[in-house]
């Protein structure tokens, strides 16, 4: 085995022409991290469109057809697979870092903002994506989950583990903290994934005069007007201020001066909100079906987890908003539990290299 | 538009061909559409890779992204020109050279060495022969690329001009006394024949060499040769230079020299042409031949070190006859528009 | 121009694709550039003046300068010693393969249980084309219980000398369809060449023959005289035909069972009429050929190749006895005797008989047996090999196809559902057609 130093890594990812997300932040804040470690490394993203269905096998096929093990006569040293089908791509000395498998074919089943279940040939091509998934999977040196929901989904349909391995959000050095103002910030793209609608039911429903800065962009735009409408017709627009996409900088200064952060997706994969919210020392409103954050957020400890109900959020809003000291002890508490939990780029280097 | 130029190419090797495709990304960015880069990694040993390749990108699907219809594909090398799309344009950088012109290369050729060679090359050119022309239409770096299209396929390919980077920050100073050869060090570049040509100079010429060597060896093989010939005194090895040091040493020179084997393309005769300034290549250069008009806007000597050392004398002897040539060669860039605005508006009509 | 490798015997080795080789090169050399390879330790001064011959070693090839050819052209047979490395070459390279002979059990046989000691791959080889019994009926063999013929009939092994082939060549139609191993590649059955005696030789071989044949007539039988030569039943023909005294029966060449031949002859009578030549050279044979009055040329059974000798004897004009198999069958009727396997003694007596009473016919058939070697000349022969050749360098791609859906096959059966093979597989198969559909557009 080679000294783990100027190793020659290949990111294997997948791209959605015109889309810029989460997951290319995250290969893209891999590479980084594994060159500043002194590695040469790059980023292969193979486009991929998962319609209709059989697309889907198709391209599967596509990424077993490359050949990755070495350019110009010099090893790979490692392929680190992120996402699928992507990770299917066969090299000796792969390492598997799931951000989730395809999800459509798995937790989103038949979801009604999912498609695949819709065409006559969904079942079939789902039942490929599951064998091929518990097939190869394993064949990687290692496997690694984006968080332990992550690894349980794998766990429940494949039937083996994944470590978990966190890592950071982008530009965590630059996250600081201000003085609380009079407002929760729920910073995230807008969809019905992440529950805006339910937050604003909530809102309705406080006793104290709560406050809620939305920023992100939408990813649904018939989804957004009816959030919009829904705080009309609660009566609650005067306390709902919405940002639109802002920048990292502003994004951040609403993090520092917020008094907490809502952040109860359904089902969420990973959540760089909560990671972001710590690094502020904010505590995290979040819910009992909320996914990822809930491997950050203690209950009462560094935030709350509440029912994803109107009335539990709401008196969740209220209890961040009378107690003052409260919400500082617990952000204290959330920055201190992200040190504890090592989450940096250099324990993912060392891990994904070992 | 919404805009995706496919390339494909070797991981951790960022060459011409890359500088390329990001240009074109930054050109059709520049001009108002969307563009992104898609790149498939691309493993060309042993032989029966290829076809593996070549099916991974015919099993893509780049018609349309969440809905959105991907209004152009613009195709550039091979497997990655073979993605399937109906709105396909093929700007050839070149095709997989070692199953055709590069074969038997002493050198590059590589399928030639393994029994499955023949059967793969033959693979290449009919799947060339047979995909290419499912693009709406077919460009060409240069006229040499399109000869040799049109020689192994019989496809047309129009050659399509791509400025060098930085093409507006070249200009001209006065004519110094040296002739100026910049490239990568290399056998197809010829710099053993320049050196060989200076020896047989009748005038003192002399000439800076930039570049940087592709391995120690070929270093060698010049650094021998200066010595043997005893031209130590009349030669500057520059080695890698700075761009901007780079484009000083044109504006100051006399005369450029460029006289690689059969080259596809060569932006260095476009850089001289930038600065004013006549080019020496040879009657086997390949693509400068495209741009260099012998006696007009330069000379072309044939691949002997006597003829280019008369044509080295020539233009150290008559100093104005050099400015003229280079003045008129910088006239001819101009009426070729080469342009990125010209590339752009070809690949998306 | 097309440059051809070829990979067979040459001169000096005893083989008669060795001379074979030597009719057909120099035409050859004349419309392509050839390039003769060779494993032998001496190859004649005579092949260096048609060619440039180059020595290889099978373990390791010099691929960089086989592939200055465009394509290769493999010459195999039975002698593991003259066409083991020949096949091993085209093992890793496909080119055209020309079977001289059609079954190969015994090559394979000896290349690797006598030579190579790997009874795995001849097992492997019998069980890959002929499944379990294949395979048990190898080890039997090898154990000593069943015959060489009897395998080498049931399991000739062909297609595994021609997997992968970009095309083979045969000297018989329908052969390998009738030994049930056709393989997936274009099979050309060309007419054996042979380059027929000038017309001149001919008419002065004609005119030492006298006018009218007398008897008592001269039957000859020429060549390695194995079991299948059947030279029991002429024997037995000639004993039990009443007229025998009209006729004499000369026997050239090495008998597989001297012995036993001449106890049947002293027990048949026939010492008087029969002689016993043994191996004849070169400068009696054109004596005995062209002063013969009909030839005896039976085989059976027989693996379908073509005959060498047969060709010979209607260069001479020689009216010839068949047996109706294989090859044999194609024979033009008017220009050849047939005799019926299950038939042989009555047959030859009625052919006898025949002769007798128009000795004239038969030389009439022997004379129409000449003029059919034109379709045997060999420029014809080099003219339809280069042809096929080039259609097949145009087909060759199929190669590289073919492994790929193999390797898809493969790859996709480790890990793809069942539910969506069906699909999947087309799909790929699609794709790879039409990437090479063997026609391509516009090839120049």
């Amino acid at each position: 085995m080679p000294k783990n130093h100027g190793l020659r890594i290949l990111i294997a990812t997948v791209r959605v022409p015109f889309v810029h997300g989460g997951a290319e932040i995250h290969a893209e804040g891999l590479c980084r991290a594994l060159r500043a470690a002194g590695h040469q490394a790059e980023i292969i993203a193979i486009p991929f469109k998962w319609y209709p269905p059989e697309r889907i096998l198709d391209q599967m096929l596509a990424c077993r057809l490359l050949d990755l093990s070495e350019t110009v006569g010099v090893a790979v040293d490692r392929l680190i697979g992120l996402k699928f089908p992507a990770y299917l791509i066969p090299h000796p000395r792969k390492v598997i870092w799931l951000l989730h498998q395809h999800r459509q074919a798995y937790d989103l089943w038949q979801h009604p903002l999912n498609d695949l279940h819709r065409y006559p040939n969904g079942d079939e091509v789902r039942a490929a994506i599951h064998r091929a998934d518990c097939e190869l999977i394993p064949q990687a040196l290692h496997v690694f989950a984006n968080s332990r929901n992550v690894a349980g989904r794998l766990q429940t349909f494949c039937g083996f583990d994944a470590a978990p391995l966190y890592h950071p959000p982008q530009d965590a050095a630059r996250f600081y903290t201000l003085p609380a103002e009079d407002f929760l910030y729920f910073p995230s793209r807008i969809n019905p994934l992440k529950r805006q609608d339910l937050v604003l039911a909530a809102l309705a429903q406080t006793r104290l005069p709560v406050r809620i800065y939305f920023s992100g962009s939408t990813d649904e735009v018939a989804f957004e007007r009816k959030c919009v409408a829904l705080a009309q017709k609660k009566g609650c627009a005067d306390r709902v201020q919405w940002w639109g996409p802002v920048s990292e900088e502003k994004k951040r200064d609403l993090y520092a001066r917020s008094l907490g952060v809502l952040f109860p997706p359904i089902d969420e994969d990973y959540g760089y909100i909560t990671l972001e919210a710590m690094l502020a020392k904010k505590p995290v409103i979040t819910c009992t079906d909320s996914g990822g954050p809930l491997e950050f957020v203690i209950d009462h400890q560094t935030g709350i987890v509440a029912d994803p109900t109107p009335e539990a959020l709401a008196a969740a809003m209220d209890g961040l908003w009378e107690d003052r000291e409260r919400v500082r002890q617990w952000g204290d508490a959330g920055r201190q539990r992200y040190s504890d939990l090592r989450i940096g780029w250099d324990h993912v280097v060392e891990k994904l290299l070992a | 538009m919404k805009v995706l130029v496919v390339t494909s190419g070797v991981p951790f090797i960022r060459g011409g061909a890359e500088i390329l495709a990001d240009n074109l990304c930054q050109a059709l960015s520049a001009a108002g559409h969307a563009a992104e880069l898609i790149f498939i990694p691309f493993k060309h040993y042993p032989p029966n890779r290829i076809p593996d390749h070549m099916l991974a990108c015919r099993l893509l699907d780049l018609t349309e992204t969440c809905g959105v219809r991907i209004d152009r594909v613009i195709g550039l090398k091979f497997p990655a020109y073979l993605i399937p799309h109906p709105n396909k344009v093929i700007w050839l950088l070149h095709q997989h050279r070692t199953a055709y012109e590069l074969w038997d290369h002493p050198m590059a050729g590589d399928l030639i060495h393994h029994p499955d060679g023949p059967v793969v090359r033959e693979a290449i050119r009919q799947a060339d022969c047979e995909l290419i022309p499912e693009a709406k239409a077919v460009y060409t770096l240069s006229e040499n690329v399109s000869n040799r299209l049109r020689r192994f396929c019989g496809i047309a390919g129009e050659p399509l001009y791509n400025p060098p980077a930085h093409a507006s920050q070249f200009y001209n100073s006065s004519a110094g006394g040296y002739f100026f050869f910049p490239s990568r060090v290399t056998g197809v570049k010829r710099q053993l024949l320049a050196i060989e040509a200076l020896a047989r100079c009748r005038e003192r010429t002399l000439v800076r060499f930039a570049g940087e060597a592709d391995s120690p060896r070929e270093l060698a093989v010049c650094i021998n040769a200066i010595r043997q010939l005893k031209v130590e005194d009349r030669v500057e090895w520059l080695g890698m230079v700075p761009e901007e040091q780079k484009r000083d040493l044109y504006a100051n020179c006399l005369a450029v020299i460029f006289p690689p084997v059969d080259e596809d393309y060569g932006y260095i005769t476009l850089e001289a042409m930038l600065s004013s300034k006549p080019v020496i290549t040879c009657s086997d250069s390949g693509g400068p031949l495209e741009f260099v008009v012998d006696r007009k806007t330069g000379l072309v000597a044939s691949p002997t070190p006597e003829s280019l050392a008369q044509a080295m004398d020539a233009l150290w002897v008559d100093r104005r006859c050099g400015a003229a040539m280079g003045e008129a060669g910088r006239a001819r860039y101009e009426d070729l528009k080469i342009s990125w605005k010209n590339v752009v508006e070809k690949l998306l009509c | 121009m097309l440059k051809i490798n070829w990979f067979s015997p040459l001169p000096p080795a005893r083989s008669g694709i060795a001379h074979f080789a030597m009719q057909v090169l120099p035409l050859l050399a004349k419309r392509r550039e050839v390039a003769l390879w060779t494993d032998q330790d001496q190859v004649s001064p005579e092949v260096q003046r048609i060619a440039r011959v180059t020595r290889y070693t099978p373990d390791d090839p010099p691929w960089r300068k086989i592939n200055d050819g465009a394509i290769s052209i493999y010459h195999l047979g039975n002698q593991p010693d003259l066409h083991g490395g020949i096949w091993q070459v085209s093992v890793r390279q496909p080119g055209i393969v020309v079977l001289h002979d059609l079954c190969l059990h015994d090559f394979f046989f000896m290349l690797w249980v006598h030579y190579k000691k790997d009874r795995v791959s001849y097992l492997a080889a019998l069980e890959r084309w002929y499944g379990e019994e294949g395979r048990q009926a190898g080890q039997a063999f090898c154990a000593g219980g069943i015959g060489a013929e009897s395998m080498a009939q049931r399991f000739p092994l062909t297609r595994e000398a021609v997997q992968g082939a970009l095309g083979v060549i045969t000297h018989s139609r329908g052969a390998l369809e009738g030994l049930g191993e056709a393989p997936g590649c274009p099979v050309a059955a060309l007419d054996f060449p042979y380059a027929a005696a000038a017309e001149s030789r001919y008419r002065e071989w004609m005119a030492a023959r006298s006018a009218e044949p007398r008897p008592p007539y001269r039957l000859v039988v020429f060549g390695y005289l194995s079991r299948n030569r059947r030279l029991g039943a002429v024997l037995e023909a000639l004993a039990g035909f009443s007229a025998r005294e009209q006729f004499r029966l000369e026997i050239c060449g090495q008998l597989w069972d001297e012995a036993n031949t001449r106890t049947q002859i002293e027990r048949l009578g026939l010492s008087s009429l029969v002689k016993l030549r043994g191996f004849l050279p070169e400068s009696l044979v054109e004596q005995k050929l062209s002063t013969a009055d009909l030839a005896i040329n039976l085989r059976y059974p027989s693996m379908g190749e073509a005959s060498l000798s047969q060709l010979q004897f209607w260069d001479y004009g020689l009216p010839t006895l068949v047996t109706r198999t294989g090859w044999y069958a194609s024979l033009p009727e008017d220009a050849t005797a047939f005799v019926r396997p299950e038939h042989e003694v009555e047959d030859i007596q009625s052919h006898l008989r025949a002769f007798l009473a128009d000795p004239g016919a038969f030389r009439a058939m022997g004379e129409r047996g000449r003029q059919a070697l034109e379709n045997n000349d060999p420029e014809k022969y080099v003219d339809a090999m280069t042809q096929f050749a080039a259609m097949a360098l145009r087909r060759s791609p199929l190669v590289p196809a073919m492994a790929l859906a193999g390797r898809v096959g493969n790859d996709l059966s480790a890990w793809l559902h069942p539910a969506a093979s069906a699909y999947l597989l087309d799909r790929a198969s699609q794709e790879i057609v039409t990437i090479w559909p063997g026609k391509p557009r516009g090839y120049p």
